[in-house]
């Protein structure tokens, strides 16, 4: 039982520090090439991995985890769990982790007989092709619809930008939050000092703190910034609005739009996507929210904020495939003042969001 | 028995590990103690809180509570100067990232200076 014990303990310091973001978790200037053998597959969410034996300069052979990317993007670019097999040989350019042994993220894979590349570049979120073009999909009544037109499917997927900065400010921020240049802090946000320094330490540290990465939910703005997407459900006869989220771990959220107050902070119960009430303004669906706890980074960079976090989101549909996201940050316990960001976000007409669950593998599976 | 106790208390462990507050570092209440090299340590409950323009507090809550008088950070070395009626203290903000953060410096209380060491709970 002491074994179990321990091996519960092990467990759970092991899901704690492996659950890091790819920045923190591997050298991105650094590479490494060998031939092997595939040992096994693991094709499960939000990592997919192969396994390779690979014979070392003294003959020994180890075992290398090769992350080759979340299973939906893949599938979307033509992989599939039988497209590498075990007992398949291969070649393989990877980025070495930084801390753990025989463990890197997959660049290019070949396959040995026949020679054939099948894998190129990362496993960044595949662009499904844009819908034809088409107006804005209405009710009845003639009120927008923010979900897909009558009789139709499908769902909202990629944003324009994976990172949050306040409009019109021209920083450099990579698609994995990090900035270009970190002296560039003051003009992603107007931080108080304490919340510069706090983002500078997530920045510096390669955001390996970041919540997300350890499977907790996208609260805030970047709930519409997740890989795998999000619906709206409008139940116009109950006054509410669903909101169903591809990524994280198939969050959803309720947009009140009965006609309710909103109520304050302090009143709520601190949760990750806060209480929410929505109306109309002509075409914009505007939503003021309140009541948010401070276990989530609202932006994929390390962005602070405090409970006292008071958002008003409005979203505009454009046309039938373009969704307007415009959000006001207002946290004076954070900022010097409140500030905007927007972005769009592209229809993905006529399918489902597909399953998708962060914790699934919590990547314990493969340490050895 | 007492082994499902001490899995659900590892479990329980993880749990709170992995759910940090991501908010103002200070906010919170940390747990610890202070005293003299080599002497007896004594326990200390602080709760602070940020309003967006200084930090609040009070020394061990309840009917012997000190308020604190005063709260600063030196956001450039991390470093934490407490004040309250006849405690000054000075310390390190260490493992910032995480929810079980801590405070580790020195405590001076009525002519008497030890080291400290405080954990957010």
């Amino acid at each position: 039982m002491k074994q179990l014990l321990l091996g519960t303990l092990i467990l759970a310091g092991t899901v704690v520090h492996a659950q890091l973001s790819v920045p923190a978790l591997y050298d991105e200037w650094r590479r490494v090439t060998f031939d092997g053998v595939v040992t096994r597959v693991e094709w499960v969410n939000p990592r997919a991995y192969l396994f390779v034996d690979v014979r070392d300069p003294g003959g020994a052979v180890v075992n290398w985890a090769i992350e080759i990317g979340n299973p939906l993007d893949l599938e979307q670019r033509g992989w599939s769990r039988r497209t590498v097999r075990t007992g398949d040989g291969v070649s393989v350019e990877a980025v070495p982790a930084r801390d753990t042994p025989k463990r890197a993220r997959l660049l290019a894979l070949w396959t040995t007989r026949p020679r054939a590349q099948v894998f190129a570049g990362n496993a960044a979120t595949a662009r499904p092709t844009p819908a034809a073009a088409g107006p804005t999909p209405r009710w009845p009544d003639g009120q927008i619809r923010l979900g897909p037109p009558g009789g139709r499917k499908g769902y909202w997927g990629a944003a324009s930008v994976s990172t949050m900065k306040e409009s019109g400010s021209p920083v450099s921020v990579r698609a994995d939050g990090l900035l270009t240049n970190v002296s560039d802090a003051d003009r992603v946000a107007p931080l108080q000092p304490w919340a510069k320094a706090v983002y500078l330490h997530r920045q510096r540290t390669l955001l390996k703190d970041d919540p997300s990465a350890r499977c907790l939910p996208p609260g805030g703005p970047r709930q519409f910034q997740t890989a795998h997407g999000f619906q709206f459900v409008e139940q116009r006869d109950q006054g509410r609005i669903l909101v169903l989220f591809g990524g994280g771990n198939r969050n959803w959220r309720i947009i009140y739009t009965d006609g309710r107050p909103l109520g304050q902070a302090a009143e709520a119960v601190p949760s990750y996507f806060g209480s929410s009430v929505g109306r109309w303004e002509k075409d914009t669906l505007v939503v003021e929210s309140v009541g948010y706890n401070e276990r989530f980074w609202m932006t994929n960079g390390g962005l602070p904020h405090t409970e006292a976090l008071r958002l008003v989101e409005r979203f505009s549909r454009l046309d039938l495939n373009t969704l307007r996201y415009d959000v006001t940050v207002d946290d004076p316990r954070t900022y010097t003042r409140a500030w905007r960001s927007a972005w769009t976000v592209q229809w993905v007409p006529d399918r489902d969001i597909e399953e998708f669950f962060c914790e699934e593998n919590a990547e314990s599976t493969f340490i050895r | 028995m007492r082994t499902r106790a001490l899995l659900a208390a590892a479990f329980l462990l993880l749990t709170i590990s992995i759910t940090a507050q991501e908010g103002h570092p200070l906010t919170g209440t940390w747990a610890g103690d202070w005293g003299p090299p080599g002497g007896s340590r004594t326990h200390i409950t602080m709760v602070m809180n940020w309003d967006g323009k200084a930090v609040s507090g009070l020394i061990n809550p309840g009917p012997d509570a000190i308020p604190l008088t005063g709260v600063s950070v030196d956001w450039g070395t991390w470093t934490v100067r407490i004040e309250a009626k006849g405690i000054s203290a000075e310390g390190r903000l260490e493992d910032i990232g995480s929810y079980h953060r801590r405070i580790v410096g020195t405590w001076s209380q009525g002519g008497t200076k030890g080291d400290l060491r405080l954990t957010r709970e």
